[in-house]
């Protein structure tokens, strides 16, 4: 739409959407203070909501690159219980230095998110369909590699990995700040995060433009998963076992936090902090919840709810630039 | 063009004709003279350490016996399950051992199987018709909940609040091990159920919920949890809070984490449904109902409360 | 009754803009009536409107002395109007006799509505079909294993048999060989003597002059001129398509043309690029003519290595090289403006600025970090060059009008500095000033000594800017015209040199 009042129209329906997302969480925020006054807005939940913020935070910075390049993963959960099932083992106290199971986690992460990339760039397999294989067989793997149960005894430096503070802040919020600030700059500064949005933005425009859309694809898909690979660490570290069966469901959990920040689910568009605000709003829902004592079925109900909400303000303020 | 039709036709009719003979071939074998050989375990997952110990149980008295046992793992999902005992079932077995997923669906599937003349034994969660199965080895879940809550209460004095740890809503664990849990409760005026919420047997859903009722400003003096999983992440989120000392977290299944947290004195207490005993038992039932004897249609294995005091026994 | 068929006063616009401008059409009972005109004239719009496909923002259709109204293509039909479309569209995975049958399938008696198909019947009627036309088809055949030509065939048979009172035929000897055209030829004059009116649109000027009895020929939306066909020659009938003053609506200045600066040899895809060859000089501007479908779009994709099936070498200043992906080609200082922005040119869900960058954002940034400032700078100053209209670089690209979008298009691969630029129909879709604009670029560009390749559809378009032209038809070049043999009977000459022969 050309003139002023196309234009016009087009900032005010972006800026709703992002907008509306804060609105809403600081909505969501007061209502649950109100329900629960001296519990919900004390310090120590507050550290709560961002501690258990964190590992589906970290899954979700992983997704939103994938999703902006016009793609999506359903593998992580899986990757993230393999990865965590493997650090677990290499993690018994005496037997390995510290790092050898959090490089292992990121290795298997990455060879996930490998297999993923080129079943998406050569094979052309659509993403939806390569990384349900990869979330089904990946999975497996986990039970084979834990032997059905979950692997415990973990050393007390690998459990503090995830239990640790650092000045008073959870290690766990500082591993998402900083996978959030390197997922933010990526996406914003950077050549390959600019080709990230083209890619998803118009794919023929983009190899047109010279951009190797194969390769671009296989890196991103590997971020994905190295991040995966990254939270099954720490979640085992976390839960001080690596369980087969961890991490099921969080794909969507991810997928949640994306949507509801207002990414969009087509490609090419969205903005870093949505996502943020998306893993800390599905949260404050869990944990204001969960301090009321509802049961996590209707938490489901009502985490549903928001994500059709989510995805209503998108699809409207879309049509509103056409 | 024609050709083509005619391949696939004669196709259909090629197996047609080889599922109706594995149908009707399967169920004609000749009545058991002979000894009992083959039998089959219908577990309903394999990811845990309870179900672990349940299956090497059947499977090492099935060695001592002499005979083969086929496991087979049912994903948590009840219509697999059925579908695997009605295979097995068509196919011919001369014994059948079942540990349900779900206490109700698969009782047409048991009946299927006892009409047939195969016995089956339902272990562990006994199923909602008990008269279908030929017989039941396993715990009486309300004893087990019991077990553990009186522990609980004898350690607060009788009096105080209690948070609780729900397996899957609706699981014959989950209600038999309420129903022990109620029962104590009741007996106890002076205690008070603060939270009682589902944390589906896993761990990090049991963390994530202690964690937010630990915020809640609502005082906890102990957590009960219907298995052990849930309570090792109900004890991590005591442990990170530093409430170790006033907040005491029991469990149930005596998993090797679980006891050596007894023994270290982190967690209050453990139970033992003594899953080898009811794994062999089960074994020998079924191997006796094929061998024509007669049994005790319900054979009921203790649970045993372990603490730091008796832990050794079982490490 | 003297007429089957008047559209008159015919208006139709899209998104502003008009492409049918008071058109009338009148054709007879059993004549065969030519529509002419060059792509984009309005013929397929004008026939879409007469099948329903679209409707007219003003003006009349009167069927056999009724005024009526079409309401879709079904409506058509059920007034006796049956269409053979340019681009076939066949059930592939259905049988010939099932395709000639759809919507209106032979039932088995007895059963009614909700009766089975008598699948024997119709393959009889088809047969009988073929037969009388002299076809040699299997009723039966699945579609997908048909040729082009086939398919065409069937397309026509379909038509005919639909009963119609008029039919129209949109190119519809673009895949078939002589041998064939002569079939529906003499079908055309069968039909004829059953009193059924065909319109018959084709660039094919030798077959208009065969089989036709009126023509009409429409230019830039409007009714030229409707005549008998034995008021026409082919001179006339050329510049009643095309006449258009060339001098004043294309700047054009001297050209220095210097040193081959590409050379193409032996560039071949399948049967859309065969065995081209031809050389490009530095500061020249070299048009490439030719029909819908002449292959010229997919040369450039092939040389610009978006197409990885291609064969063929390339030179650029003397030297071979591999261009196996957009970006050898970017690498060599070549750049392409495609056909379709929307499609393959601009991302439309970014900004203006980072549509301009996209392709030189390397060279904007350090160690992979982008340096914003200057990104703005470089961005802003090609707003201004190109004298693109939009309220901020920040601008969404999918708010601007065609013609500055196009701009932005333009902006992203200048930015490149490129030495070769080839513009893929330029002007497409764009208003009468932003093209003189885009004139005068290309212009000032080869001024500096760079080589520019234009794809043009538009004649006048093509004679005005070029200062060589080579046409291509069916995959090969079929002839090359310096600027002093510019006419646009040699030009359509060599576009339809392989009128109707196929394979």
């Amino acid at each position: 739409m050309k003139g002023e009042s196309g234009i016009k129209k087009g900032k005010l329906g972006e800026n709703i959407r992002e907008l509306g997302i804060l609105i809403a969480f600081i909505v969501i925020i007061a209502f649950l203070m109100a329900l629960s006054p001296d519990a919900f807005a004390r310090p120590s939940n507050l550290i709560n909501i961002v501690k258990q913020a964190s590992i589906n935070g970290i899954l979700a910075c992983g997704m939103m690159l994938v999703i902006i390049s016009g793609g999506i993963d359903l593998s992580v959960g899986s990757t993230a219980a393999l990865a965590g099932v493997m650090a677990a083992h290499f993690s018994h106290p005496g037997e390995y230095p510290l790092f050898v199971p959090i490089v292992i986690a990121l290795i298997i992460g990455a060879a996930v998110g490998v297999v993923n990339g080129i079943g998406v760039a050569y094979g052309e397999i659509p993403p939806f369909i390569i990384t349900l294989g990869t979330m089904t067989a990946v999975r497996g793997v986990s039970l084979i590699a834990s032997g059905g149960a979950p692997v415990f005894n973990v050393s007390k430096p690998f459990e503090y990995v995830a239990s640790g503070f650092l000045f008073g802040i959870p290690l766990l919020a500082v591993y998402f700040l900083i996978i959030v600030l390197i997922s933010a700059f990526i996406l914003t500064r950077t050549v390959f995060g600019r080709r990230v949005y083209t890619i998803g933005g118009n794919e023929t425009a983009a190899k047109v433009s010279g951009i190797n859309v194969r390769k671009m694809k296989i890196m991103v898909y590997t971020y994905a998963g190295m991040l995966a690979g990254f939270a099954g660490m720490l979640l085992a570290s976390r839960t001080v076992s690596g369980s087969p069966t961890a991490g099921s469901g969080y794909e969507l959990d991810a997928i949640a936090a994306v949507i509801i920040g207002g990414i969009s689910m087509a490609g090419g568009a969205g903005k870093w902090y949505g996502t943020v605000i998306g893993a800390l709003m599905i949260a404050v829902i869990g944990n204001g919840l969960d301090i009321l004592g509802v049961s996590s079925h209707y938490q489901l109900i009502i985490k549903g709810a928001i994500i059709v909400f989510a995805v209503l303000i998108d699809i409207k303020s879309k049509s509103r630039n056409v | 063009m024609k050709t083509r039709k005619v391949l696939s036709i004669v196709l259909v009719l090629l197996m047609m004709t080889a599922i109706l003979a594995a149908c009707g071939g399967g169920a004609k074998e000749e009545p058991a003279a002979q000894e009992p050989k083959e039998f089959a375990f219908f577990i309903s997952h394999m990811t845990n350490a309870f179900t672990i110990e349940l299956s090497d149980a059947v499977k090492a008295k099935a060695a001592e016996l002499g005979v083969n046992v086929t496991v087979n793992d049912g994903g948590k999902d009840a219509a697999k399950q059925i579908s695997q005992i009605e295979t097995t079932v068509n196919q011919g077995i001369d014994g059948i051992i079942i540990e349900p997923v779900s206490v109700d669906a698969i009782i047409p599937a048991v009946k299927a199987a006892t009409e047939a003349g195969i016995p089956v034994v339902i272990v562990n969660q006994q199923i909602s018709d008990p008269s279908a199965a030929s017989a039941y080895v396993g715990v009486a879940n309300k004893d087990g909940g019991a077990l553990e809550m009186t522990k609980a209460v004898e350690d607060l004095g009788g009096k105080g609040n209690v948070a609780i740890l729900l397996g899957p809503m609706g699981s014959d664990a989950q209600i038999g091990r309420s129903e022990g849990y109620k029962a104590v409760i009741d007996a106890n005026p002076g205690v008070t159920v603060v939270f009682e919420s589902t944390a589906n047997w896993t761990t990090d859903e049991a963390l994530k919920l202690v964690e937010n009722w630990l915020q809640s400003g609502k005082e906890i003096n102990a957590i009960v949890a219907q298995n052990d999983g849930m309570a090792l992440g109900a004890l991590k989120a005591v442990e990170d809070a530093k409430l170790q000392d006033k907040i005491k977290v029991y469990g149930l299944d005596a998993t090797p984490d679980a006891l050596a947290a007894v023994k270290e004195g982190r967690l209050a207490a453990t139970v033992s449904q003594s899953t080898t005993t009811q794994g062999l038992e089960a074994m020998n039932t079924v191997y006796k109902l094929a061998m024509g004897e007669t049994v005790e249609p319900e054979l009921l294995v203790d649970f045993t409360l372990i603490t730091s005091e008796n832990v050794d026994e079982f490490l | 009754m003297q007429y089957v068929l008047e559209m008159t006063g015919i208006d139709k616009s899209f998104s502003g803009v008009k492409v049918l401008d008071q058109v009338d059409l009148r054709v007879k009972p059993g004549e065969v009536h030519a529509l002419m005109g060059e792509n984009g004239a309005g013929k397929s719009t004008l026939m879409k409107i007469l099948m329903g496909i679209y409707k007219a923002d003003a003006g009349h259709i009167v069927l056999n002395g009724h005024e009526t109204h079409i309401s879709g293509p079904r409506d058509a039909i059920a007034q006796k109007i049956s269409m053979i479309h340019q681009e076939l569209n066949p059930v592939l995975d259905m049988e010939v006799s099932e395709n000639i049958f759809i919507g209106r399938e032979i039932r088995k008696k007895g059963l009614g509505k909700v009766g089975l198909v008598d699948r024997a019947a119709m393959r009889a009627e088809t047969a009988s079909l073929f037969d009388a036309m002299g076809i040699d088809i299997k009723p039966e055949e699945i579609v997908r294993r048909l040729s082009v030509a086939q398919i065409q065939l069937v397309e026509i048979v379909k038509a005919i048999s639909l009963s119609a009172g008029i039919i129209i035929m949109d190119e519809p000897t673009s895949a078939i060989t002589d041998r064939e055209v002569e079939v529906l030829f003499r079908q055309i004059r069968q039909l004829k003597e059953q009193g059924v009116a065909i319109i018959y649109i084709s660039h094919k000027i030798d077959e208009i002059f065969q089989i036709a009895d009126s023509i009409t020929v429409l230019r830039d939306g409007r009714l030229v001129g409707t005549d008998e066909r034995r008021n026409f020659d082919r001179n006339r009938l050329i510049t009643m398509m095309v006449g258009r003053e060339i001098s004043e609506v294309y700047p054009k200045g001297e050209a220095t043309i210097g040193e081959p600066i590409m050379e193409v040899r032996n560039m071949n895809r399948g049967r859309r690029v065969r065995d081209v060859s031809f050389i490009l000089r530095e500061g020249e501007v070299l048009g490439i003519a030719g029909l819908v479908g002449a292959g010229r779009s997919e040369l450039m994709e092939s040389i610009f290595g978006m197409a990885p099936g291609s064969r063929g070498e390339v030179a650029v200043k003397g030297r071979n090289i591999r261009i196996r992906h957009p970006k050898d080609a970017i690498r060599t200082k070549i750049a392409m403006i495609t056909e379709d922005r929307k499609r393959t040119g601009l991302n439309l869900k970014a900004s203006v600025e980072h549509n301009i960058t996209i392709v030189s954002i390397d060279k904007l940034a350090k160690f992979g970090f982008i340096d914003q400032s200057r990104e703005g700078k470089v961005s802003e100053d090609y707003i201004g060059r190109l004298g693109i209209r939009t309220n901020s670089r920040k601008t969404m690209v999918q708010t601007l009008s065609g013609g500055n979008q196009q701009k932005v298009v333009l902006a992203k691969w200048l930015l490149t500095e490129p030495d070769i630029i080839i513009f893929d129909e330029p002007t497409r879709g764009i208003d009468v000033g932003a093209k003189r604009d885009i004139y005068l670029l290309i212009g000032e560009l080869a001024r500096q000594g760079k080589g520019i390749i234009v794809i043009s559809s538009e004649m006048p378009e093509v004679m005005g800017i070029s200062d060589r032209i080579l046409v291509m038809c069916e995959g090969r070049i079929t002839g090359e015209l310096m600027r002093s043999e510019f006419t646009q009977e040699a030009i359509m000459g060599f576009a339809s040199a392989m009128g109707g022969a196929g394979a």
